[in-house]
């Protein structure tokens, strides 16, 4: 009933051009396959939960201009100034601003005295305040609380006794039971750290860094040549905040040289480069669906026009509408099922090179059953459109110039 | 005879303007979308020291962990420490040589309203500026002595005099750097290569440093780096205490670089380092077997994969996106050449040769690739603003098109054009002529 045979034989005769379809299909299967993984790998890279109430996050820096600089002094002056502002909620210091991409990260080991076998995590050195400004969830514990801090100079050398880790570094160290409690040591030393709170989720300074979500809070204020503090605002009063910090500590103190800046920037400056494989990537699958669309629209159109003739005899002959729509309709199938096959042995092949040659991720089965659905479905809607023409060809074309 | 074709061209392009359009459109998106991420990658592998690259090394040496390689493309610390790097500059076998690293300070200018800033700054050997080739627009580097001790002077990048001084020679004059006076001895001209390929680390495409201060000032004012430091092991040396146990530390944080004219230089200085390093391991320090590297700008680049795996997925999805666009043209021209196949039939019974078709055809789908060229030109201007304005400022310098990448851009567009014509002209040149002139 589909006129296969027939069907065949036309298409053998056109076969280059049926071959440039396929061959576009597939070639646009193999890539957008390829493209959507990284896509959506990327996708979920950015939307990973930064534990963080984001959206009202302040972050100020700070160097003063005197070598010589009561730090220590100033930090509990900038801290007591900013909590009492209007619209802030907390404020806190911090020697790395979350999600910016710079900060520090240490060693952990479970014994003493290890060399080997360590767990990587980021580390802050924050104030009892830290938590409650970054709206962080504690779930085990507790924070810190003043008595808890310590300040020491840049060259000190000083263990702090305890930490808040994070649940998954909490994990890593002392799997399937809670780690409230128990000891770490910082590098090959005997120095215990105790573990006295875990929070749920928290990026740390480097989302795209392999062991992102390990992270150590320390009650420490490290005195340097800078700091950082961090302001969480009353929900939509940021902007307003946001304004006022830099003048508030320059009039406290203006022997320095202040810089602020909000978290949402940072979390987005930080996903940069996923953005643009996210945004060019997508494009790029658009318009090749798009493009690909119109190069069988065209030949359709073409093939219709070469055959208006026997189009006339077959409807003269008394076939439907129906009957010659469809008729292009099966031949586009073909043709499109061919092409994506093809496209499906290429896809896979491509994402191997992907995956050891440029370390990206696997392409799963559904994903490209997914792709082949929707360029089906795309050049079947292409085709649509020739093939109703087609159809209201008139049985008199038949009789016309023969 | 090449300019009636033109005209034949344009006439039978006029002739199917949807179909023309489609082609054009085709070609464009496809030259446009490849151009703009190879333009990227194209100045993202710019080597700014291509003229010196035969002369000059990055320097690396295995201090590493024993028990574990240093997570490095080829398992050497990019850094050194600041022991290391101290003992190599004694050596005078390099033409020039540079240790240095990235930091901060404020400035500010006496008894002016200026409101102070943070400046970013290089910690440098005076050689860092014939090495580099950084031109001075005033005065010149600082004394050799300033290397090892500490001497207040500083170098302006012409930015940061424009700021300060208003673009005046401003050698001779003070700035205050975290409230000390540093005397100004030279202004540079703008210069501010991208990728920055001194100190790769971090961000390849940030700007250069506004200021440059000696490497002798380390103890005085307790300088730490701004890039990264890395350590392996909190052991320092016997009685190191305060900020003397971290610089004599086991942290890597110290860029190194040297000249070596000759094939003899490189020779004996890779026996100094040998050396070096065998004399270390008396002292119980490198224990990791001996290892250390010597790379020309060109590699260092390619070690530090400043073209990372991204953008070269990016150039093959935009090639084969171009690829595809080609394939699509095959197909319209294949169409609209078999669909004139009569014209082609008279011209060829009125005598012209299958070669005369063969090229007319060829030269039809090239005035397809100029057009779609062109117009290429335009959507890839586009889509490098748009990836400035993703980037967020931070590819300004390298998202532009000179004037050889638009001349690449048509380039490609017409390569790409006749790839797609070979195959319908070929066919058209072999069609039959007596089919159609029975019929007409």
């Amino acid at each position: 009933m589909f006129e296969l045979k027939p069907m065949l034989s036309a298409l053998w005769r056109n076969k280059v051009s049926a071959l440039l379809i396929a061959l576009q299909l597939a070639l646009t299967l193999a890539i957008v396959s390829n493209a959507s993984v990284i896509v959506k790998d990327r996708m979920e890279q950015v939307a990973r939960p930064t534990g963080m109430d984001v959206e009202n996050i302040i972050a100020a820096t700070y160097m003063p201009i005197p070598t010589e600089y009561d730090m220590a002094g100033a930090v509990v002056a900038d801290l007591d100034l900013l909590r009492s502002t209007p619209g802030v909620v907390d404020a806190s210091v911090t020697n790395q601003i979350p999600l910016s991409g710079s900060g520090s990260a240490g060693t952990y080991f479970t014994e003493p005295n290890q060399e080997i076998g360590g767990e990587n995590a980021n580390y802050y050195q924050v104030d009892s305040h830290f938590i409650n400004t970054l709206g962080l969830n504690l779930i085990e514990g507790r924070s810190f609380v003043p008595a808890d801090e310590h300040v020491i100079g840049p060259n000190d050398q000083y263990h702090s006794k305890m930490a808040v880790v994070s649940k998954q570094f909490a994990e890593k160290l002392y799997p399937g039971e809670s780690a409230i409690g128990k000891f770490f040591y910082s590098g090959a030393n005997d120095n215990p750290v105790e573990i006295i709170g875990v929070v749920e989720q928290h990026l740390g300074a480097w989302p795209g860094w392999s062991r992102a979500g390990n992270v150590v809070f320390f009650p420490l204020l490290v005195t340097g040549n800078h700091k950082r503090y961090l302001i969480r605002t009353e929900p939509g009063q940021r902007d307003e905040v946001f304004k006022k910090v830099e003048d508030l500590l320059n009039e406290r103190d203006p022997q320095r040289v202040v810089h602020v800046e909000t978290l949402s920037e940072n979390v987005q400056r930080t996903y940069i480069s996923d953005n643009i494989m996210i945004k060019v990537l997508s494009l790029v699958m658009a318009l090749l669906t798009f493009i690909v669309a119109l190069g069988i629209i065209g030949l359709t159109i073409f093939w219709i026009n070469q055959r208006t003739k026997q189009i006339g005899i077959r409807r003269a002959l008394g076939a439907t509408r129906a009957n010659i729509s469809r008729y292009f309709l099966v031949e586009n199938a073909l043709i499109a099922g061919t092409g994506l096959g093809l496209g499906t042995a290429g896809a896979l092949i491509i994402n191997q090179l992907m995956v050891s040659e440029f370390s990206q991720p696997a392409l799963t089965l559904p994903l490209l059953a997914v792709c082949a659905i929707v360029l089906l479905l795309v050049s079947i809607a292409a085709a649509l459109m020739p093939a109703m023409r087609a159809a209201n060809i008139s049985p008199a074309m038949a009789t016309r110039s023969v | 005879m090449i300019g009636y074709y033109i005209s034949l061209a344009i006439r039978s392009l006029r002739g199917t303007p949807i179909l023309s359009a489609l082609m054009i459109a085709a070609i464009a998106v496809g030259v446009g979308a490849s151009m703009t991420v190879l333009t990227l990658n194209y100045m993202m592998s710019q080597n700014a020291l291509e003229h010196k690259d035969k002369v000059l090394y990055a320097v690396q040496l295995d201090s590493w962990d024993p028990n574990q390689a240093a997570d490095t493309a080829n398992e050497i610390p990019w850094q050194l420490t600041y022991p290391d790097a101290v003992a190599l500059l004694r050596s005078d076998i390099p033409t020039r040589q540079v240790a240095m690293h990235r930091f901060g300070f404020t400035v500010n200018l006496d008894e002016s309203d200026m409101r102070p800033f943070t400046a970013n700054t290089r910690v440098t050997t005076r050689d860092f500026f014939s090495l580099f080739d950084v031109p001075f627009e005033y005065g010149g580097t600082w004394n050799k002595e300033a290397d090892s001790a500490a001497v207040q002077s500083v170098v302006l990048s012409k930015e940061t005099n424009e700021k300060l001084f208003g673009g005046e020679n401003s050698v001779g004059k003070v700035v205050q750097l975290n409230g000390e006076p540093f005397t100004v001895v030279g202004v540079l001209k703008h210069w501010n290569p991208s990728p920055k390929i001194y100190d790769l680390n971090n961000n390849p495409f940030a700007d250069s440093e506004e200021l440059y201060i000696p490497f002798g000032l380390h103890r005085k004012y307790e300088i730490y780096s701004w890039g990264n430091t890395n350590g392996w092991t909190s052991s320092a040396p016997e009685g190191a205490e305060g900020y003397e146990r971290f610089l004599l530390g086991e942290h890597v944080w110290i860029q190194f670089w040297v000249e070596l004219d000759s094939a003899e230089q490189k020779e004996a200085y890779e026996q100094f380092l040998t050396g070096y390093i065998r004399e270390q391991k008396e002292q119980g320090r490198f224990e990791r077997p001996l290892k250390f590297a010597l790379s020309h700008p060109s590699e260092w680049l390619v070690l530090n994969e400043v073209l990372g795996n991204d953008n070269r997925v990016l150039g093959w999805a935009s090639l084969a996106f171009l690829l595809v666009c080609v394939v699509n043209a095959v197909a319209l021209l294949l169409a609209k050449f078999l669909r004139k196949a009569p014209e082609a039939g008279v011209r060829r019974a009125l005598g012209a040769s299958r070669n005369a078709i063969f090229t007319q055809h060829l030269i039809e789908s090239s005035c397809i690739g100029v057009l779609g060229g062109l117009l290429g030109i335009i959507l890839a201007l586009a889509g490098l603003t748009g990836i400035r304005a993703l980037a967020m400022g931070q590819v300004d310098q390298i998202a532009t098109m000179n004037w050889e990448m638009m001349l690449a851009a048509v380039g490609l567009a017409i390569f790409a054009s006749i790839l797609a014509g070979l195959y319908p002209a070929w066919r058209i040149s072999r069609t039959n002529p007596s089919v159609y002139l029975k019929t007409q």
